[in-house]
């Protein structure tokens, strides 16, 4: 988790500051927010592709592992967002689903590659 | 399920490590490739002036609220009236986009060029795995799939006894190209993430664009909307704003 908030450090957009109906958002970084998203999220789907394989997950339990994988970085982008998503982002579902089944790919074939090599042969 | 296949060590040396290292391998000296071919042209002073005017006028669009009326008016007025207004085009003037590839060699060839670092590699790659590789069973997915997938996965096996979660190695080819992409993003950087597809897709879009229809629909965007003030209650915010800081 820590690789994954220290990616979005940087430049974190300060929007919509007054919380009635209008919210005002910088695109720019609404786009960087958007992309340190994409980047953990695919870090930590490679990486849990990894751990998967060599713990030996078969079946339904990899894909449960992936959830709760993508829950716990949702956690932490929440919490990274101090628990205001509407001054980061544009929509809850950036935080909750952004880079879902993008990283699926990456797991499904990091998963497999590790499980190959520690248990198949 | 069947009973299990028992796989020989060598095979994970010699096929299923090698082709995913080599996999990664293509994809990085691709992307370098591909950015030594980039020739970085100087750009056509009317598009990047048009291409600015419509961001400006986007921006007037999308932040109007902000101003008063009476700015956002004259704004409006700069941007669309009917005599030299920004984003009034004459009419006769839209010039021919096809015309403008042609007098423009440089475009196509650059385009080419794209097309070219992306196809050869892949083509290349897929020869070489299917001239290797074809006929193992390579991997073993560690879920159980229905027998829906075994044309995707035993691609180069015809073996129908075969449990469907093993994978040969042409397909584990193409698992390779579709799942190394998001790690090209992570080590190659941003400009990799955007995915082949995503890049023909803008391909095909960048030759029809025509610039001046452009400013056209954006001029019609600004005709259209209403000026609504955002910041009504300006003053007394900012009172509160200052009191607090003050105390």
């Amino acid at each position: 988790m820590a690789v994954q908030d220290s990616t979005r450090s940087s430049s974190e957009g300060k929007s919509g500051d007054d919380g009635e109906d209008l919210s005002i958002f910088h695109a720019e970084n609404l786009q960087n927010n958007m992309k340190s998203i994409y980047y953990s999220r695919t870090f930590l789907s490679i990486m849990g592709g990894v751990v998967a394989g060599i713990w030996g997950f078969t079946g339904l339990m990899g894909f449960v592992f992936y959830l709760l994988i993508m829950a716990i970085a949702s956690l932490g982008l929440l919490a990274k967002a101090k628990f205001s998503v509407g001054n980061y982002f544009d929509s809850w579902n950036r935080i909750i689903l952004d880079g879902f089944f993008g990283g699926l790919m990456s797991f499904v074939l990091f998963w497999t590659f590790a499980y190959d090599i520690v248990h198949i042969f | 399920m069947a009973e299990d296949l028992v796989l020989d060590t060598a095979i994970r040396d010699w096929v299923l490590v090698p082709l995913s290292v080599v996999m990664v391998l293509i994809g990085v000296l691709r992307y370098f490739v591909s950015k030594l071919l980039r020739s970085s042209q100087t750009p056509d002073a009317k598009v990047v002036r048009e291409g600015q005017l419509i961001l400006r006028a986007r921006n007037l669009r999308a932040a109007g609220g902000f101003i008063p009326v009476k700015s956002f008016r004259a704004r409006r007025f700069y941007y669309t009236n009917e005599e030299n207004g920004l984003l009034h085009v004459p009419k006769g003037q839209a010039q021919n986009p096809q015309a403008q590839m042609f007098s423009d060699p440089n475009m196509a060839m650059d385009m080419m060029k794209k097309n070219l670092s992306m196809i050869i590699p892949q083509s290349l790659t897929f020869a070489w795995v299917n001239f290797f590789f074809s006929g193992f069973v390579a991997a073993k997915l560690p879920f159980p799939l229905t027998p829906r997938f075994r044309s995707m996965l035993q691609n180069g096996i015809d073996l129908s006894t075969v449990d469907v979660s093993y994978v040969s190695g042409r397909s584990w080819y193409f698992l390779n190209l579709f799942g190394l992409r998001g790690l090209f993003s992570l080590i190659l950087g941003e400009e990799n993430a955007m995915d082949d597809t995503q890049r023909m897709m803008q391909m095909g879009g960048g030759f029809g664009v025509d610039p001046t229809k452009n400013l056209g629909a954006e001029k019609d965007g600004i005709d259209i909307i209403q000026h609504e003030w955002t910041l009504p209650k300006m003053e007394q915010r900012a009172e509160m704003v200052l009191r607090k800081l003050v105390k």
